[in-house]
């Protein structure tokens, strides 16, 4: 085949112009979010389950045009795009837990939903949780999707073998402690060879820091990662480093799936969802699996909000449907379809949460994370947690995989703390 | 910027010409240029301008901007994290580009010279420049993984030790180096070749008659005539090499916890636009990620002066 | 003239690095096809899988079940062809300029030029993307053509290249024809520059065909999206990525590339010959 000049300029000219109609044409479709009957809704996939959003586009038929649209990649940094151009912004946005801290000092942004009658609603949600998506001014940002209540999640038979305890209540109660958790590490490693008890010490640390009520930098704005809190934290991981009970490994790389897949890794500190990444990355574990309670008390990992922002023409309207979407029958499916624990404890006693789990040996694994999610304790998230947490993670990370000495990685995240700090205008 | 233009120009002006204004004059050839610039300025002016103004700010990207006077700059000047970075940036760039260019020339001239299956070799060596650097770096992730993966597989067939590739500061730079090796060899290559196919052949017929043998041909005759390709490869490869960040974000990136920007152990895979993506995108800190931005722009064009400077100054 | 079997041997001593770097490059891809081809599960166990699965075909259902793949593959090539058609015409047509012509300020135009080359494309996202809601191209690939339009790269390697393709001499005889500036562009340039052009067009489609960041951002509405932000749904949330259905949409995705490149490289290549017998 051979391309002429002349054919090429023809070919190009036809399709250019066709793009130029079909721009035209796209142009004037009307924009989402702004507009008459449309009603855009974002979220992530696995935000929210997509049978009840399916059931809730055909329940709400009547009065709007629900478009609920999956974004992929990095859904804050595309949502805070729309709203500081003030163009194509959804009507309800989800927003991950995670990100809360930085949204709720801009609760100007979206709609408060008390004046929209939330109050009404409260006692059916878990008190932590819903007080995670209200500002520090009092607005109703966040209305409560999941929580991610964090429990043990282990190997029955390599248990067993070990000469642990190995049924759920008794793992529960034995292992309550850390310091009972990382014995139970060294045998584990004596009695099963390469076997470790976590992936790496950031677990550790991390669980022990979100256990608590504390951050890293508390609401007046002051640094309190180099209070006992976190100290305490770093102490326990570098103790589980020094035990050996922590393998060389990265989490989510395929050498960490081999290495659990054959018993090497027979145990982790994870949240509820994480059930959905075992069954789905180790399909060939099931029925090894228990699920038992978390040394000392539960923490909490993830978990997100529905919020109805400023560009939304009826917000009376979009509450309805968000409550409906949330309510507990519908976090249930929740739970069975994305493995989203709900935040409504009456779905714990619904049906669907009661089915005995066969990758769990059969065991009612509701019972072990409802009563978690209910025990986790309300934490203040500060918009700088994340930039004065991560030298922490860091270091930490440097201890546990490069072998850094625990006292010069302690010394140099504290002065790369004050440097963001003093940077950031937190004080020190 | 007068360095750049060395060359006498090919159809002189003659001298004698009645003189004109300027712009009648060259009309035709400022028009034939003018949509770059036109479009620069229509969507490239306000951004960058935009990120300028920014950068004197602290703005978390959705509430009010406050004024910072020069304290963002100040504080990139000794901010550690981003000396780290260009760090990183330079040594994965040069482990990548030297061996990259290197391989490429010589794939160039043997293909070159080879007549039997060269579209073959042409089409197998551009394939790897061909898909989405997402996609790849998943499956190199799974090719160096420490257990699991191919190329420990063959270093222990050697009878040599595993390496943990992405959990070590230099595993995890010459992972991400490898990757960008394969993936940009052939392609340049590919460049290289066609820049070989405009050397007239009555030249190498001429260096033959006198005697010279291939390497000496190739450093007289070649390397010279391929002075402006090697330009253009050297100078693109440092200013893509030096933004590069999906590589490592993909290859590194292991659980939801974990920052996908982070880069791994020690940051030791966090090249300077990851880092730009931490500040903004993780800190919220939209100012200073626009002083970031400056800075590596800075970097960039530093290093494409020194690398451009080598190149042209080499010259007889 | 060689000997038969010395042209044998120097046949060998030639192809074989050749075929050892083919096999290098092809490498990964048969990795992709093997992770392509079995379940998520297959692809982290160990020891790693050497031969291809069964899972091919529930992969792409899969895949066509999550993402609506056609429709995006259309707006993709309407992207990639618009985009590559533009740049090749404004590249090609400055390049010639900045390669063969001298005319006030030429220097520190093509300074500015290599400096905004230079600029990071991430800078821009936010204001870009305020830019583009009041003209109202927000959701439209005009938005992702028209910047795209003309770039410095593509300047930049056509110039490189024009240097040494077009010979002084030929333009010299044009003028002295009479020719004007776009007949010799036309009819001196073009039909030299051919296979730079041909490459330029084939890295220009596929930049647009890998694009993501900005179509990402651009495109709000999910019914009207490129191929790769399609794909990038596949993605979960907390990890949950099936490897085996990403893999298989990246590779389908290749597949308009593959033929893209099959038909320029013909096109390089013819080419090229010619120009070896020109000499």
């Amino acid at each position: 085949m051979r391309l002429s000049r002349r054919g090429l300029l023809r070919a190009g000219l036809a399709g250019t112009a066709a793009t130029a109609l079909g721009g035209l044409a796209s142009g004037c479709a009307v924009p989402t979010g702004s507009t008459g009957r449309n009603m855009a809704l974002w979220y992530w996939s696995g935000g929210l389950s997509d049978t009840v959003v399916k059931n809730a586009k055909a329940r709400y038929d009547g009065s709007v045009d629900l478009q609920a649209i999956q974004i992929g990649g990095q859904y804050r940094s595309k949502l805070i795009t729309t709203i500081t151009g003030r163009a194509h912004i959804p009507d309800i946005a989800g927003l991950k837990g995670e990100d809360m801290a930085a949204y709720l000092p801009n609760a100007d942004q979206f709609v408060d939903l008390r004046t929209l009658g939330a109050e009404k609603y409260r006692s059916r949600y878990l008190s932590w949780k819903w007080d995670q998506g209200i500002a520090d001014d009092g607005t109703m940002v966040g209305f409560p999707i999941d929580c991610g209540p964090v429990a043990h999640y282990y190997q029955y038979e390599i248990f067993r073998r070990a000469g642990l305890p190995y049924e759920p209540d008794e793992v529960s109660q034995e292992l309550n402690t850390w310091e009972k958790f990382f014995d139970a590490g060294v045998r584990l490693g004596k009695r099963v060879p390469e076997a470790k008890l976590l992936t790496d010490v950031n677990s550790v640390f991390e669980n022990v820091v979100q256990q608590g009520a504390k951050r890293y930098v508390d609401q007046d704005r002051h640094f309190i990662g180099d209070q006992e809190h976190v100290r305490r934290a770093w102490a326990l991981a570098v103790e589980a480093k020094r035990r050996g009970i922590v393998s060389d490994l990265v989490s989510g790389t395929p050498d960490q799936q081999s290495a659990i897949q054959d018993g090497k890794l027979p145990s982790q500190l994870n949240a509820s969802w994480a059930s959905f990444d075992i069954k789905n990355g180790v399909p060939k574990t099931k029925g090894r699996w228990r699920v038992a309670q978390m040394p000392v008390r539960p923490a909490n990992n993830g978990g997100s909000f529905l919020s109805i922002t400023k560009a939304c023409r009826e917000p009376e309207q979009a509450f309805e449907i968000i409550t409906w979407i949330l309510n507990a029958a519908n976090q249930a499916q929740g739970y069975v379809d994305a493995g989203l624990f709900p935040s409504t404890p009456a779905s714990y006693a619904l049906k669907q949460m009661r089915e005995p789990d066969p990758f769990f040996g059969g065991q009612v694994t509701t019972d072990v994370f409802g009563p978690a999610a209910q025990k986790i304790v309300v934490a203040y998230n500060s918009p700088f947690d994340v930039a004065l947490g991560q030298p922490l993670k860091d270091e930490i990370k440097n201890v546990g995989v490069l072998g850094k000495d625990p006292r010069k990685a302690w010394s140099d995240a504290m002065s790369k703390c004050r440097r963001i700090a003093k940077h950031l205008g937190v004080s020190y | 910027m007068a360095v750049l233009e060395q060359t006498p120009p090919a159809v002189a002006q003659p001298a004698t010409a009645r003189p004109r204004t300027g712009l009648r004059k060259y009309w035709h050839l400022y028009a034939a240029i003018s949509p770059f610039y036109l479009i620069f300025l229509g969507f490239g002016l306000f951004p960058v301008g935009f990120s300028l103004y920014l950068s004197f700010h602290r703005w978390d990207g959705l509430g009010s901007m406050e004024w910072a006077g020069l304290s963002q700059y100040q504080y990139l000047l000794s901010d550690s994290d981003f000396w780290n970075s260009i760090g990183n940036t330079i040594i994965i760039w040069a482990l990548a580009t030297f061996p990259m260019i290197f391989l490429a020339m010589i794939t160039a001239v043997m293909l070159n010279s080879a007549v039997r299956f060269k579209s073959l070799y042409r089409v197998a060596y551009f394939l790897p420049n061909v898909t989405s650097v997402v996609a790849i770096a998943i499956v190199f992730g799974s090719i160096f993984s420490t257990n699991a993966g191919m190329v420990n597989a063959v270093l222990q067939a050697v009878g040599i030790d595993q390496v943990a590739w992405l959990n070590t500061p230099w595993g995890i730079k010459v992972t991400i180096a490898a990757l960008m090796t394969w993936q940009w060899t052939g392609y340049n290559a590919i460049i290289f070749l066609a820049g070989l196919q405009t050397i007239p052949g009555d030249l190498y017929e001429a260096a033959r008659m006198d005697g010279a043998g291939p390497v000496q041909t190739f450093f007289r005759i070649t390397l010279p005539l391929l002075r402006p390709t090697l330009l253009f490869v050297l100078v693109v490869s440092t200013v893509t090499g030096l933004q590069s960040f999906s590589e490592p974000q993909v290859l590194l990136q292991t659980s939801s916890n974990d920052s996908t920007f982070a880069g791994g152990p020690g940051h030791s895979g966090q090249t300077m636009v990851l880092y730009f993506f931490q500040q903004t995108f993780d800190n919220n800190d939209f100012g200073y990620g626009a002083a970031v931005a400056w800075g590596i722009f800075l970097v960039v064009v530093l290093f494409s002066i020194i690398n451009w400077r080598l190149v042209q100054r080499r010259g007889d | 003239m060689a000997s038969i079997k010395g042209s044998r041997r120097r046949g060998i001593a030639l192809h074989l690095p050749l075929v050892i770097g083919t096999l290098v490059s092809a490498f990964p891809f048969y990795w992709a096809v093997i992770m392509s081809t079995h379940s998520s599960s297959e692809i982290f166990s160990y020891p790693p899988k050497l031969l291809p699965g069964t899972h091919f075909l529930e992969n792409v259902r899969n895949l066509f079940d999550a993402v609506d793949f056609f429709g995006s593959m259309w707006n993709s090539l309407l992207v990639a062809v618009s985009v590559t058609f533009l740049v090749l015409l404004f590249d090609s047509l400055a390049a010639f300029v900045f390669a063969k012509f001298d005319f006030p300020g030429k220097g520190m135009l093509f300074g500015l030029l290599m400096v905004i080359f230079m600029v990071p494309a991430q800078l821009s996202v936010i204001p870009q993307f305020v830019l583009m809601a009041k003209i109202g191209w927000i959701g439209s690939m005009t938005a992702l053509i028209v910047p795209a339009a003309a770039n410095a790269f593509g300047i930049f390697w056509m110039r490189q290249y024009m240097k040494t393709a077009i010979h002084d001499e030929l333009l010299d005889a044009s003028r002295l024809d009479g020719a004007n500036f776009l007949r010799q562009y036309w009819h001196v340039a073009l039909p030299v520059v051919r296979p730079g052009l041909a490459f330029l067009g084939i890295f220009t489609f596929m930049g647009q065909w890998n694009d993501f960041a900005w179509p990402l951002i651009a495109l709000t509405n999910p019914g009207n999206v490129t191929l790769q932000v399609a794909l990038s749904q596949l993605n979960g949330t907390h990890g949950t990525t099936d490897y085996g259905i990403v893999m298989t949409g990246a590779l389908l995705a290749l597949v308009p590339l593959l033929i893209v490149f099959a038909v320029g490289a013909k096109q390089i290549i013819g080419d090229l010959a010619k120009g070896a017998v020109r000499g």
